[in-house]
């Protein structure tokens, strides 16, 4: 059994915003092994983005961390001072952003841009060492070592994206998160990015992060699995396990609302009405309103809220599970 | 690069004939015997005159005398001032140009990097305090009524206060027993400023390439101290040292234009540095930046501040171009005499050869400049080098 790199622990973040505060993150727990894939799914404004920036600390100017803990390699990481940080971050914990496209400062070259990551946890390399450092995580993503000396408008998005990869591995974090990395790219070349990170986080057995709204692509990628829903997660299991026994509602709409290429053709289903807002306090079960079979006591809002074990590895949110 | 500068040195030539023909057939639309000038000038002996008059084709009607200017301009000859007739508008010109260039060359990359380096700060510190505070007095001192402050701070510095002298360049009786006349000492002022900026410009080229921060640092560091080292040897030795004193008066007379247009030329450049820094900061290659563990500094100064220049660069070589004609006005106020009171006398007194030579240099200077922040823009931004080249 390898051991957890990342711990995240009742994970609390909120935004202060005029309408008041906005609950991005709540309660959050998870963690990560050592070469394990971590999938993260939901709908969009779920809070993914959220728990990915706070887990850098890179999170917004009025985003507040109210309490939780986070901890790489056993080494907490929330409260530490901007210098300390600045270690971590991409020496511990890399990002590909969502929107990695605009990822790239457009007036310097790409081999420059990475280059600089790199002079930044590795004082003392070489000019050498940095360039053949750059050439080798090219060659993984397939990418030309010409590629460096070019600045970013002169690639293809597939090539950007591609370079971004390499980026985020160019100082060997421990953990590398994948914010949708593939969300502005065609279909194609999504496909070829996606093949792209799994071979790498095998061969260099990398504990990721994978972010994704699609969970057909979850499935895909990843050993563990968690699904957010309006800012908690409400299932959370092995992939295979989850995919297999769906015991959250929201779960199995998540599923019977994506198209599976492969299986029998089955009637989609559309996921009916808005996620809540996140504004506020709310009581009992924030899906309530959209759950095909509420229990009467979910309904009235008094169910208890929380994460049961349903089987070994596998949790899921308890007003839910009662109810199905 | 090199066939759009061919492409762009030719419209150029265009646009400055045109300028030429019109800015002529201007001058002599001005009511008024316009070579009254040169027939009162006592110094003109009575066929000096009439062969003059041939030559330059003065009696002769408008166009062929046009025609004639335009001809004997692109030979170089521009004729003889009417005012001080035996001197030529090039003696004239190469006397004034200096005393212009020294002053406002200093005033603008003073008030450039003041302006960057603040509109760069306040970007960085927004909602503080100090940054309200700051933005406040630039847009004071943008919007002010400049001859009016130019004024105020000549009342306060040179007469209440008695600090600085109030105008002209140099204390004359410093200068009656001087081994040199005033340009000679300008001209080495001027040489001495390039030659700094060309070692500073050099060590950082040559910086630039070494991977370590620190020693990249510490190159840089070490090249302002050669620069102060040097300037101080090279004052103290040689005919430098003689000229020291005299240098020394023509500095002293230059503080208080110095301050006064820095003050009011600073203001555009940070304001504007403040507003493309800002959006520059929303952008997510800042949040790439910060994630890579890249000190706030660096980010700040390397990333958000290198993208938010091309503007910034853009506006200042505009400003550039306006040197000599905005030199008018405050060479009056200081009554510094440079190119900017020589074009005014000489369009007051219609000195068309010299009001023609003036006119016609600050075009060249404004066109060459224009094409210098094509160029330079295309070098900071590389999205734009595809653009010229194809
Ligand atoms: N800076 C901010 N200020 C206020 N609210 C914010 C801010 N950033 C995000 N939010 C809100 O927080 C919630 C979670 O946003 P987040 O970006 O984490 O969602 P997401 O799951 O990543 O969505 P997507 O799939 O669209 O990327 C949303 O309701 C969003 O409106
Ligand atoms: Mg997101």
């Amino acid at each position: 059994m390898s051991k957890d790199v990342l711990v995240v622990k009742d994970l609390n973040m909120h935004y202060e915003t005029l309408a008041g505060n906005v609950s991005a993150v709540k309660n959050v727990s998870f963690s990560v092994k050592e070469g394990e894939s971590f999938g993260l799914v939901g709908e969009s404004g779920c809070g993914k983005t959220s728990v990915a920036m706070s887990l850098l600390q890179l999170q917004a100017d009025n985003a507040k961390i109210s309490s939780g803990s986070i901890s790489l390699d056993g080494i907490e990481m929330v409260g530490m001072s901007e210098s300390e940080l600045r270690k971590v971050r991409w020496d511990g914990i890399s990002i590909v952003f969502q929107g990695a496209m605009n990822a790239w400062n457009p007036v310097v070259k790409v081999g420059e841009q990475i280059r600089e990551a790199i002079r930044e946890h590795y004082p003392n390399n070489t000019k050498n060492e940095n360039t053949e450092k750059i050439e080798s995580l090219f060659k993984m993503v397939d990418l030309d070592s010409s590629i460096m000396d070019r600045f970013p408008h002169e690639l293809s998005g597939g090539m950007k994206q591609r370079a971004v990869i390499a980026l985020a591995l160019s100082c060997d974090p421990k953990v590398v998160i994948a914010d949708e990395p593939t969300t502005a790219l065609d279909v194609v070349i999504q496909d070829q990015i996606l093949k792209e990170i799994k071979k790498v986080q095998e061969l260099l057995g990398l504990s990721l992060i994978y972010i994704s709204h699609d969970i057909a692509v979850i499935a895909e990628m990843t050993d563990q699995m968690a699904v957010m829903y309006a800012g908690s997660i409400v299932e959370i299991g092995p992939t295979d396990q989850v995919f297999s026994n769906p015991k959250h509602a929201y779960t199995r709409l998540l599923l019977e609302s994506t198209p599976s290429v492969v299986g029998e053709k089955k009637k989609l289903r559309s996921l009916e009405g808005e996620p809540p807002s996140l504004i506020g306090e709310e009581n009992g079960c924030s899906f309530s309103p959209r759950c095909p079979d509420p229990s009467d006591k979910c309904k009235s809002g008094n169910s208890e809220m929380g994460l049961i074990e349903v089987a070994d590895g596998h949790f899921a949110d308890k007003c839910c599970v009662e109810c199905g | 690069m090199a066939e759009y500068i061919i492409r762009r040195t030719f419209q150029m030539t265009i646009v400055f004939f045109l300028f030429l023909i019109f800015s002529y057939l201007l001058f002599n639309a001005i009511p008024g015997n316009a070579f009254s000038n040169l027939l009162l000038n006592p110094n003109l002996p009575p066929d000096a005159y009439q062969r003059v008059l041939e030559i330059y084709g003065l009696d002769k009607p408008l166009l062929e005398r046009t025609q004639m200017y335009i001809v004997n301009f692109f030979k170089g000859d521009f004729g003889y001032s009417y005012k001080y007739f035996p001197k030529t508008p090039i003696e004239l010109i190469s006397e004034r140009l200096p005393r212009t260039l020294m002053l406002f060359s200093i005033v603008n990359i003073v008030a450039f990097y003041t302006g960057f380096f603040i509109g760069k700060v306040l970007a960085w510190r927004r909602g503080s305090k100090a940054e309200t505070w700051i933005t406040v007095t630039s847009v004071f001192s943008y919007t002010v009524f400049y001859p009016w402050f130019a004024l105020m701070m000549l009342w306060v510095f040179g007469y209440k206060l008695g600090w600085l002298p109030i105008g002209k360049f140099l204390y004359p009786e410093k200068w009656y027993d001087a081994p040199f006349d005033s340009d000679v000492v300008f001209t080495s002022m001027i040489k001495f400023t390039v030659v700094i900026s060309l070692i500073q410009f050099a060590a950082y080229l040559a910086s630039r390439g070494i991977e370590s921060l620190s020693l990249r640092r510490n190159i840089r560091f070490g090249s302002l101290i050669t620069i102060f080292a040097g300037s101080y040897f090279y004052w103290n030795n040689g005919d430098a040292l003689i000229q020291k004193p005299y240098a020394s008066d023509i500095a002293f007379h230059m503080i208080l234009p110095v301050m006064v247009v820095t003050v009011v030329a600073f203001a555009g450049t940070a304001l504007l540095t403040r507003t493309t820094m800002m959006e520059v900061l929303k952008e997510d290659y800042i949040l790439t930046a910060r994630a890579k563990g890249i000190s706030q500094k660096r980010i700040r100064d390397r990333h958000a501040a290198r993208t938010a220049l091309l503007p910034v660069v853009t506006s200042f070589i505009f400003t550039i171009v306006t040197i000599i004609d905005g030199s008018v006005l405050t060479e009056q106020i200081f009554s510094w005499p440079g190119m900017g009171q020589l074009l005014l006398q000489s369009v007051l007194e219609e000195d068309i050869p010299v009001a023609m030579a003036t006119f016609s240099f600050v075009g060249v200077f404004a066109l060459i400049a224009h094409l210098l922040a094509d160029v330079s823009y295309s070098y900071l931004d590389p999205r734009i080098r595809i653009k010229s080249q194809g």
